[in-house]
């Protein structure tokens, strides 16, 4: 999904002593410790509710809406402090192809995008407050609150693009940015251009605009909703903005800040260190052994965190020095950890699969089964194609048995980890999100137990708030895209698409595979699952294929894109922490690539068969 | 942009598939709408629940994304607290008696209400009783005693069912299978429609017919919609909603036959509740609660006794 800013180098260059950096740098610093308390309020809640139900046999009202509604909040406190990190999920390939003197241009129309959004969630926000009307039946206050929430996000990515730019001594094209800005949100309202093309092209097509420039794509998602006003589209801007809001309200979403706080502390913990001994003792001996460690180490890691991202930053930290010093070339090194990175989001518990479940209303529960095969299937298809692709490297010595065992009890608490989330989830103690705050708690007491630090604690809480913000804020801001996909019925139009290819399922796999291949290309995973997961899961329903089986050939489809140009974002991460250039690392993924691809046509078969 | 020459696109939701009453209901109103008012309206109906749940279609009515849509009352009763009187458990004996309420002076009384907070209500309509559902048999209300049942996180549901000695569980319909399959809860209640489409028979066999909550709701229109309407529009609106309703109604009845005869196929059982003033009385705090939003419990006794 997204990247954690300390993994990418800054992209430009803040003067540190200006005034403006100092306040940017106070506003950021109070953000992220605020974001980081709602962060612990939120898991306290969830915790209560816990403890609540099983020892006390009752439970509190409205527990579920307060949740969403910090929720809510964290995303809009957490939002802004990603704008110039690689949270933001900016698309730059094409703004590099640009010449030196447009690059400034460029960089003025993307931050239009930016103040685009902003109005938008300030004045869209304030106008739900007078329109909306209800208060909450569980928590007993006005509905608005939870949509003002937002409306101050809007005034808070202002208030840090502003200083940024200031910072960066770009205060002529910041003004221009919101000059341009300002005067397309007054205008818009002010067009209309009769079209008989259906609304949400228009979207889609400022939507790539924006990310054609490198605006963040959460917000290109808004601009360009509010832009598709003036080409008839049936959301007004204080629906866009609710739309967004209950984009990102659904209980099942606060499994995301809680899953990336427990991978975040795995590894400051260091019990992710025990996984790989243990790994290490189990196959390190053969040939290829340290890559297979890092395969194996990658499994184990899987069954306790859902981002694949903080999987790869781990391994890249961890395993690709560790691979150069045994004679594994350095890209291939780099490789084998951003490929066996994918795994992390198809063995539960996966990040990619709740956002899946949100956007579709299929059950958690039996994807996180479906993902346990497609994720063995997976890692069997790597391990050959590492076992094929590296040569002659020295194998580590043979653990004895006694070492095995040493190694596997050190281990103990890692695997805890993993049968919290499995076992709690499946066995079925706890929902979902309950059983990602069961993991973070007990994260964190392991964290305690191992000595960290207060420091390093709130930095973790901090990292998993910003992070799940950003995550949260493209969750939301798919909203209004996808509500107009549906109102122009694009799941429709794929339907009747696959009824004249035949109405297969041989058919709709393939279609659906080339589109997800295409958008893949350069939408983020989790946008690509929200606005494509509803549109092709009709037709394969109506094609009989089996529809969890169709998620998770979806979502293994989608992880692949982590390792392919232009967006690869595991790519990005793995060459963000190890300094190999990206297209070194595209290069040597290649085999392993192939190999994923591979697990995905067999998964594909199996849908037909079976 | 000359409105009036063109064809007006009524932006509609469905929480369900073509084949559901959810569904269909706007295929017959559209139907109805277009023999008296040809070419005026098209009815562009999106179902399976994509633009959200009843909370999020209302508040798109008010804000201007969508025109017109089913909810049940619970989800309006943010807007209108009265409105949770419909969903009291234990105060109508049957569809007819809700019926005769939503058709007396207190459906009105809604009317007004709903018409004050924007939702311009074409008719009443009614998706059927609730029921409890367990996985051991249960007929009285002391068996419940310590058992986790699912519910929706509303004061009304969650009070009704502490009073039995429950502990309520929030879980999304989608997880529900999953939850009760796995302990997660023992027992939940739902309208005899839903249960053989989310086969639950398979993880709670036992349907005790308590008809605790009867789930009334509302065809609605946007105020902002219905009011640049003229009078003869409104008049075959009106109608076409009235129509509409019984088409529902009897769509839902229909549903709920063939729903238990497949869950009696699959090994599910169909068993009547024992004691029922036991029952009964566990509803009497969740009255005495509402009797102040409602305006006394003379009221509430009144609609009882109608
Ligand atoms: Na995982
Ligand atoms: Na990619």
């Amino acid at each position: 999904m997204a990247a954690s800013p300390s993994d990418f180098p800054e992209q430009t260059a803040v003067r540190g002593d200006s005034l403006a950096a100092r306040v940017l740098k106070g506003v950021e610093s109070v953000l992220g410790t605020l974001a980081a308390l709602i962060l612990t309020v939120l898991l306290t809640v969830v915790l209560i509710s816990v403890c609540l139900r099983y020892f006390f046999n009752t439970g509190f009202i409205g527990a579920e809406d307060l949740g969403i509604w910090l929720h809510v909040a964290l995303i809009s406190i957490g939002a802004p402090l990603s704008l110039n990190s690689a949270l933001a999920m900016r698309l730059d390939v094409f703004v590099r192809l640009l010449p030196a003197r447009l690059l400034p241009a460029a960089a003025v129309l993307a931050d239009v995008f930016t103040v685009l959004a902003a109005m938008i969630l300030l004045f869209g926000g304030s106008e739900i407050m007078s329109m909306l009307g209800g208060i909450s039946p569980a928590l007993g206050v006005p509905e608005w609150i939870r949509f003002g929430f937002l409306g101050a996000g809007g005034v808070l990515i202002l208030v840090v693009l502003l200083l940024q730019r200031l910072a960066e001594g770009r205060a002529l094209s910041v003004l221009i940015s919101l000059v341009l800005g300002a005067a397309l949100y007054f205008g818009v309202p002010e067009i209309f251009i009769d079209s008989e093309l259906p609304p949400s092209l228009f979207l889609a097509l400022v939507a790539a605009l924006g990310l054609v420039l490198a605006a963040p794509l959460a917000h290109a998602f808004l601009a360009a909703a509010y832009v598709a006003i003036a080409f008839g589209s049936s959301l007004p801007e204080p629906a866009i903005v609710s739309s967004t809001v209950s984009g990102m309200s659904k209980f099942l979403l606060l499994a995301i800040p809680f899953f990336l706080l427990a991978g975040g502390l795995l590894t400051s913990s260091g019990v992710a260190n025990q996984l790989v001994r243990f790994a290490a003792s189990m196959v390190g001996h053969r040939r290829a052994g340290l890559a297979q460690t890092t395969l194996l180490t990658s499994v184990l890691f899987s069954g306790a965190s859902g981002s694949s991202v903080a999987n790869a930053a781990f391994g890249a930290s961890t395993f690709q020095p560790e691979l150069v010093k045994h004679g594994y070339p350095p890209a291939q090194a780099g490789a084998i950890i951003a490929a066996t990175s994918v795994l992390d989001n198809v063995i539960p518990p996966s990040i990619a699969f709740l956002i899946l479940a949100t956007a579709t209303n299929l059950s958690v529960g039996s994807l996180l089964v479906g993902g346990f095969f497609a994720g063995g299937l997976m890692a069997i298809c790597l391990a050959v194609a590492i076992h094929l692709s590296v040569r002659e490297q020295v194998a580590l010595p043979r653990a004895s048995a006694r070492e095995r065992w040493q190694a596997a009890i050190s281990a103990i608490p890692a695997f805890g980890l993993g049968i919290i989330v499995v076992v709690g989830i499946r066995i079925g103690i706890v929902t979902t999100t309950e059983a990602a705050a069961l993991a973070a708690l007990y994260t964190i007491i392991l964290a305690v137990w191992g000595k960290v630090g207060a420091g390093s604690l709130l930095a973790s809480f901090r990292q998993a708030a910003t992070e799940s913000a950003a995550i949260g804020l493209l969750i939301g801001t798919a909203g209004p895209f996808a509500f107009l996909l549906a109102v122009d019925d694009v799941s429709g139009l794929v339907s009747e698409f696959v009824t004249i290819l035949g109405g297969s399922a041989l058919a709709v796999l393939i279609l659906s595979n080339v589109i997800l291949l295409v958008v893949g290309l350069v939408l983020d995973i989790g946008a690509a699952i929200l606005l494509f997961g509803p549109i092709l899961l009709p037709a394969a329903v109506a094609a009989g294929i089996d529809p969890i089986h169709f998620g998770v050939i979806i979502v293994v489809n989608l992880m692949i894109h982590g390792l392919t140009p232009p967006l690869g974002m595991l790519i990005f991460v793995v060459s963000g922490v190890t300094r190999i250039p990206a297209t070194a690392l595209f290069k040597a993924v290649v085999p392993y690539l192939l190999a994923l691809l591979v697990s995905l046509a067999i998964l594909c078969a199996w849908a037909i068969i079976f | 942009r000359n409105a009036a020459a063109r064809t007006t696109t009524i932006t509609t939701a469905s929480l369900l598939g073509d084949d559901k009453p959810e569904s269909k209901i706007w295929v017959k109103i559209g139907e109805l709408v277009e023999a008296k008012l040809p070419g005026q309206f098209k009815f562009n109906v999106v179902k399976n629940g994509a633009l959200g749940g009843e909370k999020e279609v209302a508040e798109g009515a008010r804000l201007g994304s969508v025109q017109a849509s089913l909810s049940t009352v619970s989800s309006l009763s943010g807007w209108v607290p009265e409105l949770q009187v419909l969903d009291l458990p234990f105060l109508f004996r049957d569809a007819a008696h809700v019926r005769k309420t939503v058709g007396g002076d207190v459906g009105a009384d809604l009317k007004q209400k709903l018409a004050a907070q924007n939702f311009v209500i074409g008719d009443f309509i009614n998706y059927g009783a609730r029921h409890l559902l367990t996985k051991e048999p249960v007929t009285r209300p002391e068996q419940l005693k310590g058992k986790k049942i699912r519910t929706i996180q509303s004061p009304l549901h969650t009070k009704l069912w502490s009073a039995f000695g429950t502990a309520p569980v929030g879980i999304p319909i989608t997880e529900t299978y999953n939850a009760l399959a796995t302990g997660v809860a023992d027992a939940m209640d739902l309208t005899k429609s839903a249960y053989a489409g989310f086969k639950l028979y398979e993880v709670v066999p036992c349907m005790t017919e308590t008809g605790h909550i009867w789930a009334s709701g509302v065809i609605y229109y946007s105020a902002s919609f219905w009011n640049q309407l003229n009078p003869e529009q409104k008049a075959v609106f009106q109608e076409a909603s009235k129509e509409g309703a019984a088409y529902f109604n009897q769509l839902i009845v229909d549903d709920e036959a063939a729903s238990v005869a497949v869950s009696l196929k699959n090994g599910g059982r169909l068993l009547k509740p024992e004691a029922f003033e036991e029952w009964q009385k566990g509803a009497q705090g969740v009255w005495q609660d509402f009797a102040t939003i409602f305006g006394g419990m003379d009221r509430i006794k009144a609609i009882q006794s109608a």
